[in-house]
Formats: C-alpha cells, structure tokens, sequence
C-alpha cells in the first residue's frame, strides 16, 4: 500500500512541483543521549559528575515537548569542584609553552569535525534552530575558531609577551543562547592558558558534549567543565576563590529594525515582502527549512510583540511557509510604527523585522545610535562613500557595508553601549583573558560591609580647621569646567596640608551638579577632538609636555611641600612630561589595523574614542599619574573629566592653568572635593562612557556595582597602589586598550 | 539595517538622469515600430550589483533547498521538460541528429515511467537544439516520430558572432526556412564591453525581426561580459530588444551557467516583469550535466521567480549528457539499483 500511495505521490508532485520533508536523522544525537542513560549530569575534571539529590530539570524538544533527558542542577557544592578543577588544571595548563595548548586546541578541532553530525543534530534537536545553520555555519566555524586561537597559542610567547593569563575564568550563558556563542569565549581563554567553568542553563546539552569531547583527548582533564544550573548560582561562581573573571554570553540574534531612506521606500519594502513570502519554517531538523522555531516562549514573545504593534497602528505583513502552530512563528515585517509608540522603543523579538523610513543619511544616524543597543549594524547602499561614512558615524561593535552577519576568527566582534563591552575574537578577544605580568591576582573578598545605596552619597563638611599661618595663601582653587576656573556649586572649599600639617591651599568642593557641568562641557567638546587627526592630537599633547617643563620648579616645590624628595619630585615632573609626549606619538602612530579576513575585501579593525571618559586619579604620585592618564585618555581621543588625587590635588590643578590656554575648553575638565561623593556621582552618570577609578577597595567595589547597572566599561584598581613610574604599569599597552574600543568595518567587495 | 538608494532623492534629481531620459531611442522605421518594445537606458543606468551578497545567496541557496524520495523523482521528470536537448559538435551528422530527437520525444524508458505511472503524461524534452546546417535533418527525423518537439537552431556566428551583421542576419532567416521555430542568438559581446547599449538593443532588434514567428533566445556569454553588473544590463537590454528568453551562455566559453550570474538574469527577468507585466523566459546551459545540478536550477527557478516560471515556455535548460543522468537516477529510485551502461538507451 504504502508504494502505491508512493506513485500516487510522484504523479501529484509532477503538477505542482512542491517542496517535500528533507528529515535529517537525529539517530545519533538520541544515541548519545543513550550513553548518559538520558540523564545528563555536569563535565567536570574529564569526568561526567552525576551527584545524587538534585532537582532535576527536563531537556525537551522544543517542537514536539518529548522529554529527552533530565539535567539535575548543579548546587554550590558542585559549582565549588568545577572551580577547584579548573584551578588544579590552571596550575598546569597556564605553564605550557604555547605550542602544547596550540597542539591540543588542534586536535580538538579534529575531534569536533569527527563528530560533527552528532553536534548538529544534537544542537539542532534541543534548540529548534534550523540544522542547515548550525550544519553549514555554526560547525565550520567553531573549528575555525579553535585553529585561529591555536595558532595565537602558538605565537603567544612572542606577540604576548608581557602578558598572563588570568586564571580561571567563568562564563554564564544565557537562556537562550547557541554553542558557538561559548566558543567564541572559551577559544581565547583556552588559547592564552587560562582554564573555564561554564554555567549553562539547564536543558541544553551542546556544552556537555563539547566538554565531554575535550575531556576525552585526555591531556588536560579540567581545563573546560561545564555545570548545569540556574542563573542564581552566578554569584555563587564568581564568588569562588580562584575565578578571576566571568562573564557572560547572550542570546542568539534576536529582531531587526530596518531603516529604508524614503525615495526607495516602496521599491524595498516590496522586494523584502517578496523575499518574505519565499522563506520556509519547519522543525529544525529539516534540511530544507530556513527558519527553525526557538520554543514557544519566543513564539509568545514575537506574537505579543506583533498583537501590541497592531493595537499601536502598525502595519503587519506576514508570509511564508511556515507552519501555523506554536511553537512556529512567520517572519514578520512591521511597518508604519508611530515614532514614540512604545514597540518602537521595545527590544525587537526574533523573528520579526521593524521598518522605518528616513530622510537624510543624517537622520538615519540619528535614529541608528539614538537606542541604547549597541550590538551590530549593516549599511546598505551602493555609494561607497556614504556607507562609510555611516559606517565611521555608527556607534555599534560591528559594521557590514552591503552585508550582514559575517563573522570570522579573525575579526574582533563586541558591541557598545547595552550591548557590553568585552570582545570576542581577534586580538581584543585574547586581551579579554591576559593581565599584565606582575598584576596581583583577584582576590573574590567582596566586603559584605559596602552599602551601596550610601556609599559616598553625603558631602562632609568643610570647617575651617585652624589658624592660617604664613604667607596668606592664594585664593582657593576653582574647579577646572569648560576651558577655566569656575566656584563650585556648593560655595564652599577644603583645605588641603601640606606634609607637616599646615595649610597648603584650599580647593574648591565639587558636587553632583558640577560633574554634571564638567559632563556636559565634555560633551560639547569631545566631537571636535575626534575629527582633530592624531597629528593635531599629538601636537597638542607636546605643547602641553613643554608647559610642563618649563614650570618644572613650581611642580617640583609644589611636591616638594607634600614631602616628596627632591630628587623624586624632579623625575616626577620629567617622567610627566614624558609620558604626555609619548602618548602623543603613540596617537599619531596608532593607525588602523587593516586585516584581510578569507571573505574577498578588507574588515578595518577600528581604534574608535569611548566618549565621554571619567577618572579618578590615584593619591599617589599625584602629578605623574595624572598626566599618564589624561595622556593616554586624550591621545586616543576621549573627552576627560578626572578627579585628581585627594591629598595632593594642587600639581593637578597647576596643569589646568597650562591647559586652560593650549587645549580646546571642555576637553579636559578637572573636579575636586570628596572623592568618594564625586565617584557616586560619574559612576552613576549614565552619560559618562567609561570610568578608571584608582582609589579604595571599596570605591573600586562600588564602581563596579554601579556599572552592573548601566554596563558601563570600569577599570578599577581593588585598593592596590600602581608604580605609576615604571613603564609597564604607568604606561603600559593595557591604558591604550583601555582608552578606545574597538571597531569592526567589514567591507566586502566585487562587481 | 540602513537601506540607501543609489541616487539622490526625487527633489534632486542627478544630470546623469536627464541626460539618459534624452537618449530614450524611438526607431521611425515602420516595421520596427510594429514591435511592442522600446529602449528605456533608464532602466539600466542606476543599477549596481552587489557582487558579494550575490555570491552569498548563491552559496545558500544550493544547500537550503532539497529535494528527496517522491519529491525528487517528480522534480526530475519534470527537469526532463525542459531540456534543450542539445549537440553542437563539428562531427554532427544526420543519424546522431535523428538518434538525439529519438531520444527526445522518449526521454526515460517507458516502464521506469508507467512504475512511477506518470506514462500517461505524454513526457518529452522541451526542444532539441542544433547547429543551423542540421535543421533539416531535425525537422525531419521529428516528423518522422510523429512528434511536435520544436527544433532550436543556434544562430548569429555561433558561439562568438564575431561575423558579418549581414551574414549573422541570414543565418537566422535561413534557420527559420529550414524549420527552426526557436533560434539560440548570440550578442555581440563588443558592444557590451564597450558600453555601446543604444548599439546592443539595435542589434538584437533586427535578429527580432529576422526570426518573424520564431522564439528568439538571447545568449548573452555572460562568462565573457567582465562583470555582474554588465550581465543585469545585457539581459535588460536583451528583453527591451523583443527576446522570448535570455540564456546564460554558449556553453563553449570557459566559464557557463553559474548560480551568481543566474541570479543577477533573473532578477532582471523579476524587474522587467514588474516594470512591464511581461514574463520573459530563462536558460542556463553550459555545464549542467548532473540531476543533482538540475534539482538544484529548479530550486532556484521556483525561489527567485515563483512557480509560474517552472513551465517549458518560461524555463529551459540546455543540456547534452543531463538527460542520461536523470534517466539513470530514475532506474535507481524505482528499482532501487544503479543502472549499468547498458540498462539504458543512448541519446
């Protein structure tokens, strides 16, 4: 019966040449399911660790809802002996040459492509992705980014030298999350010698067997354990003796918004429907499907989504063939959406498309950068000219001119804004994992104590603290705002002493509506300090080392009266100086990387300015490690406001008379007062791009608590004083890293 | 996302576009004037092919769409539909010319279709294509099978035209005495390469004209015109001219029908359909020898242009060894086993 329902078949197809199932078997992933008794414990150690009385979770097909298997939670018991294996792995792994990790890395790329089907199919049963994508991208590139980092691991003794691995390194991953994604992560980290916990959600078994391949090339057991657990045991991981770093991986590309200039409106918006109208939806493992389905929490989200763009008077179209049940969901394309209605702020769900129109390229920028989303960005156009300089003007990770999704090893991918600020791939993925050699190891002790909610919330008071004995000290130091001294908003200074106590000079007592002046003075100059070209940069910064140099005797009286030696003070001044001229060449030397990835046309690997940069200065070297570090900040074209060092901020103060006259106003702005009050303030300023804070523990604790907030790139020093006077820490490579992001400008080509 | 057009808003439009509109060609000849068509360089002038993202959708497209089981033997009798079923050789003579067209009014063993029972469909090639010195024998033999397979005839200084206009002119009007109800032009590629348009569109005209009642297939040797973009404005060109179908290539260049260069054709085919109603039809040839290749042309067909196109009238695909082939992957889906050499007849 069931050859001649076949025939019948054949016949009927003939007329309408339709499409039929293509099913890939996922025999072998159910198989491997088998080996593990359908329960899926954690990899730990080169070894699967079951414990016994956990709550366990199902693994389900997100299609069907059958139960594959149950994944017993981890606990923080069971997150303490991942931690401790990686440690233990750490201790080995971290002092191989580099060619022993390059080795292994290598082979494990083999072993991946062994057993490639089984990973595809595995991935693409539980996820409900299209299996062709996970196939035809996912796969190929994974390994490619294993031999990319193995040739780094190979080469890192001489293109990293200076550096060290961190340690152990945890990754969260999200929810809703693809396998690749924790490759980006664990590559570098392997790569560089650190060792990795990773926390995945309960329900995805990709990670396991990617760790269970690993663990089964047997060297190196507990380099990469993976646990399954809940995103609470986040705090847990990180608060792990020994774990030097987390961090954590998001989810797979959600929705796009779609910007389309109005004179090609129509033309667009009807080959994207006809586009729209071809696309095929089905189970996963179909090979002939464009889209999957992500499980019917996304359904619920995308056609919540859709009923409130409706009821807010957007147009919907929707098409293809895609099957009308959930978990499956049509591509969508949204149009007309009023400008301020509230789906046109939402974050855009997968799979449904947002279009707006725009005017002028200029509007299309505007509305680009105006989201507080960062991610990545495709320019289409077919003058070159234009869509570079959108491509410069975007402020996002990733930019494809007439393009989209392209990814390689190679090419650092990060974002902006929202989006983080770590970066995977390429040479600022490998940073991500290496401190500086000598750097003292993080240490988890995060003071109970620390009340982040008044933590440098009040101003103490200034009194007047004795009899001013004495010449009669000049007038009290203004707060440097705009290009000159302004009084403080508060009307109010302290008194700084000198080394015996006496009365130095008062300052004057910055607070929150001065930073928010200092902000908004920086603002308005950062644009024009970004199109200056390094060359003017650099000149600027030389002048600034010969002001500097030609007031040394008053820099060097002015430490002098702090108890510095004489002959300290003197390299203090001379090492300033210097320090400003070397950034200023380095800026002029910087340039753009060009890297030619194995797509036909360049990727420019961008150095772009943060913004908008906040400091707080060190006590120490009061003089010298301000000037490192406005130097390195200005020199990669970042606006400044910084607060100088609380007990000596009077050399700090003397520059801003120099710079009062050379720099642009508002480039540099200098605020004094409390410097815990002031620290509140910028970390909490969701204006400010970035903040360096040298100070206290606890102030370096509160930054970054603060920055959890409004993901906000922080470099903290824990309490620990830095030789500001050696070259590697006070002007090291890590404050260049440090003062730009980085950039990624793909630009294919060919006619 | 941003989308940008190629030009400057309508309020400012770009001299380049008033000039064009100037050169818009009327032609007074009365004959000419007969032919619904005109030549619009508007239509040519802003386009620019995004090479990289053609060559993307090329690599997807042929590994996201399969065909399996029932579904691939349906799709590859209908494959058989439209073969040009083709031999250009200088060794051609009368009884390989009459074997072929044999072949063609029975292009798959009767019992391999009666085991799938679509016997009854009365399944042919599309056409069978020949030099114009083999016309006759082709009309004959056709005849003589009882069959009303049109017969293609290559034309126009095949496959260079680098002769005569006179001469590339008469080989057409001599194809169509002889019988031929399809002629297979090739354009003069100079004109291309030179961006002589106003020329091309001129050219292909009078081939129009000479072809009377006959199809005229555009070849446009896409393989020798230097660029994608300059494919997308030949085959505008081509089907301003008046052409049935435009074809991808001789098959003697070196290089033939390619995913990418297919795209940019029927994109354009798409366009001038949406800027004309008038569906114009497409053939790859050169190349295409495997089923595998041919499932992959009709997958192709069906998401670019729609189901509509998948019609002998619409679709074509020239090919000499690709019919043995399907025949071969039919033996296998109905017995189950792989044919020997001898299993099946030779074309």
């Amino acid at each position: 019966m069931a050859a001649t329902h076949a025939q019948r078949s054949t016949r009927e197809i003939f007329t309408t040449l339709e499409y039929g199932p293509v099913p890939e078997s996922h025999a072998c992933a159910l198989a491997w399911l088998d080996t593990q008794d359908r329960h899926l414990g954690h990899y730990v150690n080169g070894k699967w660790l079951k414990p016994e009385h956990r709550n366990s979770v199902p693994c389900r097909d997100p299609i069907t809802g059958e139960n594959l298997a149950s994944c017993p939670q981890a606990q923080a018991e069971d997150v303490a002996a991942a931690v401790e294996a990686a440690r233990t792995a750490w201790e080995n792994w971290s002092g191989l040459p580099g060619a022993s990790r390059a080795q292994y890395l290598t082979r494990l790329a083999k072993m991946i492509q062994k057993h490639q089907r089984l990973l595809w199919t595995l991935e693409s049963l539980v996820t409900g992705r299209a299996v062709r994508e996970v196939r035809d991208r996912d796969i190929p590139l994974a390994q490619q980014l294993l031999q990319w980092h193995a040739v780094q691991a190979y080469t890192q003794e001489e293109t990293l030298a200076g550096w060290e691995p961190m340690g152990v390194i945890g990754l969260i991953l999200s929810p809703t999350f693809s396998f690749l994604e924790m490759m980006w992560r664990i590559c570098p980290a392997l790569a560089v010698g650190c060792t990795v916990v990773v926390l995945v959600p309960p329900g995805s078994p990709t990670p396991l067997l990617l760790a269970q391949l690993a663990g089964e090339l047997g060297s190196f057991p507990g380099i990469l354990n993976v646990i399954n657990g809940p995103a609470s045991l986040g705090p847990i991981l990180a608060s792990q003796p020994g774990v030097q770093k987390v961090t954590f991986c998001g989810a797979v590309e959600g929705g796009l918004r779609l910007l389309i200039q109005e004179s090609v409106w129509d033309e667009t918006m009807r080959r994207l429907q006809e586009r729209m109208a071809r696309l095929r939806g089905g189970r996963g493992l179909d090979g002939a499907v464009d889209m999957g389905a992500r499980g019917a929490a996304a359904h619920d989200l995308a056609q919540r989504y859709v009923r409130e763009a409706q009821s807010q008077g957007a147009q919907v179209f929707q098409a293809g063939d895609v099957p009308s049940v959930s978990p499956f969901f049509p591509p969508t394309l949204v149009s007309d959406l009023p400008p301020a209605s509230p789906c046109t702020q939402a974050e855009v769900p997968w799979p449904v498309v947002v279009a707006s129109p725009f005017r002028t390229a200029k509007e299309a920028l505007a509305v680009a950068n105006g989201t507080p989303r960062g991610g990545s960005a495709s320019v289409w156009s077919e003058r070159l000219g234009q869509a570079l300089e959108l491509g410069y003007g975007l402020r996002v990770g990733t930019v494809w001119i007439n393009a989209h999704g392209l990814r390689h090893p190679e090419v650092p991918t990060g974002g902006c804004k929202e989006s983080g600020s770590s970066w995977h791939g390429g040479p600022d993925g490998l940073y991500e994992y290496l401190r500086p050699s000598g750097t003292p190891a993080r240490l988890p002790s995060l003071s109970e104590n620390l009340n982040y909610d008044t933590f440098g919330l009040a101003v103490p008071l200034t009194l007047p603290s004795g009899p001013e004995i004495g010449p009669s000290p000049a007038a009290p130091y203004g707060l440097f705002i705009g290009g000159r001294f302004q009084a403080p908003g508060a009307r109010s200074s302290r008194c700084i002493q000198d080394s015996k106590g006496n009365l130095q000079a008062y300052v004057a007592e910055g607070g929150a509506k001065d930073i928010r002046g200092a902000v908004e003075a920086a603002h308005q100059a950062a644009p024009g300090w970004v199109s200056q070209p390094p060359g003017a940069r650099a000149s600027l910064l030389w002048a600034l080392a010969s002001a500097l140099e030609r007031r040394e005797s008053a820099f060097t009286s002015a430490l002098e009266r702090h108890g510095v030696e004489l002959k300290t003070a003197k390299v203090e001044v001379e090492l300033s100086a210097r320090r400003l001229r070397a950034w200023g060449a380095r800026a002029q030397a910087q340039g753009h990387l060009l890297q030619v990835a194995e797509l036909r046309g360049p990727v420019l690997r961008l150095r772009e300015p943060l913004g908008v940069l906040a400091i707080v200065c060190p006590d120490e070297w009061p003089l010298l490690a301000f000037a490192s570090l406005l130097a390195a900040a200005l020199a990669h074209g970042n606006a400044v406001v910084l607060v100088p060092s609380g007990v000596c901020p009077i050399p700090a103060l003397e520059v801003c008379q120099d710079m009062a006259t050379l720099l642009p106003a508002g480039l540099v702005n200098v605020v004094t007062g409390d410097r815990d009050h002031l620290t509140r303030c910028l970390a909490l300023h969701q204006d400010v791009q970035a903040l360096w804070y040298f100070g206290s523990a606890q102030g370096s604790q509160f930054v970054e608590w603060a920055s959890a907030g409004n993901l906000k790139p922080v470099w903290v020093n824990r309490g620990r004083p830095r030789a500001w006077d050696q070259e590697a820490q006070g002007a090291g490579p890590e404050l260049g890293l440090r003062a730009a992001r980085t950039k990624a400008l793909w630009l294919p080509m060919g006619d | 996302m941003l989308l940008l057009p190629s030009q400057p808003p309508r309020s400012a439009p770009p001299r380049e576009c008033i000039q064009l509109d100037e050169l818009t060609l009327t032609f007074p000849s009365s004959e000419l004037d007969l032919l619904p068509s005109h030549c619009d360089l508007s239509w040519i002038s802003k386009i620019q092919v995004n090479q990289p993202a053609v060559l993307r959708r090329a690599e997807q497209i042929q590994a996201r769409r399969m065909v399996k089981k029932e579904w691939q033997a349906a799709w590859l009798l209908k494959a058989v539909t439209f073969i040009d079923l083709t031999t250009l050789s200088g060794d051609d003579t009368s009884s390989n010319v009459q074997r072929l067209c044999y072949k063609a009014k029975y292009p798959i063993r009767e019992d391999l279709l009666k085991a799938l029972n679509v016997h009854d469909k009365g399944l042919t090639t599309a056409a069978v294509c020949v030099y114009p010195a083999r016309v006759c024998d082709a009309v004959k033999a056709l005849k003589a099978a009882g069959s009303t397979i049109p017969v293609a005839s290559v034309a126009t200084g095949f496959p260079a035209g680098q002769t005569h206009l006179k001469t590339r002119l008469e080989e057409i009007r001599l194809a169509v005495e002889d019988g031929a109800t399809e002629i297979d032009v090739v354009i003069n590629r100079t004109l291309v390469l030179t961006g002589q348009w106003e020329a091309l569109y001129d050219e292909i005209r009078q081939f129009r004209k000479a072809c009377g009642e006959a199809h005229l297939k555009t070849i446009l040797a896409t393989g020798e015109l230097g660029s994608l973009t300059n494919v997308y404005k030949a085959s505008m060109i081509a089907m301003m001219a008046g052409s049935d179908f435009i074809k991808t290539s001789t098959g003697k260049e070196t290089v033939n029908a390619t995913f990418p260069v297919a795209i940019v054709m029927l994109r354009a085919i798409r366009d001038f359909f949406w800027k004309t109603g008038n569906k114009i039809g497409f053939k790859p040839a050169g190349g295409i020898r495997s089923a595998k290749d041919s499932l992959a042309w009709l997958s192709l067909i069906k998401e670019e242009l729609g189901d509509e196109w998948l019609t002998p009238e619409l679709f074509r695909i020239g090919a000499s060894t690709l019919l043995s082939d399907i025949e071969r992957q039919i033996y296998h889906h109905v017995t189950g086993r792989y044919a020997a050499y001898h299993d099946l007849p030779m074309s």
